[in-house]
């Protein structure tokens, strides 16, 4: 009895392990995509100890998430308008970076819906963004379409959700 | 013989306040009250930190409270209900606003008071009054009216609206 409890279990964690590594090797869009989105999280936070190139560095990072032609739509109270183009991005980018000393953005909710192609998908995120000193912190409801392009998820286009409208 | 004198001593009081004199039965005792304080935390009493002064003085800044996801399950939510508005894309953050108004009204804000309807409201968890003027908005038959009870907060700042029924996930608990 022991030697087939033994046996079982022996073979339960070479499947666990098994299936642990494929997922490692072979993500599904999903986790690529949620993967790629916690990256995008840290790269568009910054501190106050980052200089100005450091800051510079990581706005220009920002835009390898988005495809060129990136479709930003804002509208949220002081700001309604649109962003064409990774360019314009990266400005607003840096922009925010020298407005701002120091933010802290997170992803704390992901709904990722794929297409029927696996090549696009649509993605609900709620965003918090941190600045240090102040009481309340900034949470906006997004939502982005996403295409991959040579193994890349991209974002393609971002609008801004009005939960309570 | 010595051995089965060792075998015969009773546990130590340690090892009996901890696992208790059945060890078997204490080890159910711990599953089940896992899998209860599971259920219980994840769906019917979701435990929340409560950050941001919008619902000052009533609730204030990190503040820990729960939302009663059971609370709508017999009746609809009513004015002056406290309650958690869910985020389409998940829970793990959530709007904590008070219900003012219901499916079909109209609000609007003069001088910092509420009208239902052109009929003044009053409410007396507004600790901290402001100037708000906002026209009055028509609420749809599946929708809420909901607002912080800090007016003292400017306009824009403030996060108000009118949320689907759907959106409501309980009501606050304390």
């Amino acid at each position: 009895m022991n030697k087939w409890l033994s046996r079982f279990l022996v073979a339960a964690v070479f499947i666990a392990l098994g299936f642990w590594g494929w997922r490692v090797c072979f993500p599904s869009p999903e986790a690529m995509i949620r993967k790629r989105l916690s990256e995008l999280a840290k790269v568009a936070s910054f501190s106050s100890n980052d200089g100005l190139l450091a800051k510079a560095w990581n706005a220009s990072i920002l835009g390898e998430f988005f495809t060129p032609d990136v479709q930003v739509t804002l509208d949220v109270p002081g700001a309604q308008h649109t962003i064409s183009g990774r360019d314009e991005l990266l400005q607003a980018a840096v922009g925010a970076r020298t407005a701002v000393s120091s933010l802290t953005v997170e992803f704390p909710d992901i709904k990722v819906t794929l297409a029927n192609d696996n090549e696009t998908a649509i993605v609900n995120l709620t965003a918090t963004g941190k600045v240090p000193g102040q009481r309340d912190f900034y949470l906006q409801e997004l939502r982005m379409r996403m295409v991959k392009i040579k193994r890349d998820w991209l974002i393609d286009q971002v609008q801004t959700v009005k939960t309570l409208s | 013989m010595g051995t089965n004198a060792e075998a015969a001593q009773p546990p130590s009081l340690l090892l009996r306040v901890l696992i208790g004199r059945k060890p078997k039965r204490t080890l159910v005792r711990i599953v089940v009250l896992v899998a209860v304080s599971f259920v219980v935390f994840k769906f019917v009493l979701v435990p929340i930190r409560v950050e941001g002064r919008s619902m000052l003085p009533t609730y204030k800044d990190r503040g820990v409270n729960f939302v009663n996801c059971l609370a709508y399950l017999f009746h609809e939510p009513r004015r002056g209900d406290v309650v958690a508005i869910g985020l389409e894309a998940g829970y793990h953050v959530m709007y904590m606003k008070r219900i003012v108004g219901l499916p079909g009204e109209t609000v609007a804000f003069h001088q910092g008071h509420l009208y239902i309807n052109g009929r003044f409201m009053d409410e007396p968890y507004v600790k901290l009054p402001g100037d708000w003027e906002h026209e009055p908005e028509q609420v749809g038959l599946d929708e809420y009216y909901v607002v912080g009870d800090n007016r003292d907060m400017p306009w824009e700042g403030h996060v108000q609206g009118r949320p689907k029924r759907q959106s409501i996930v309980g009501k606050i608990l304390l």
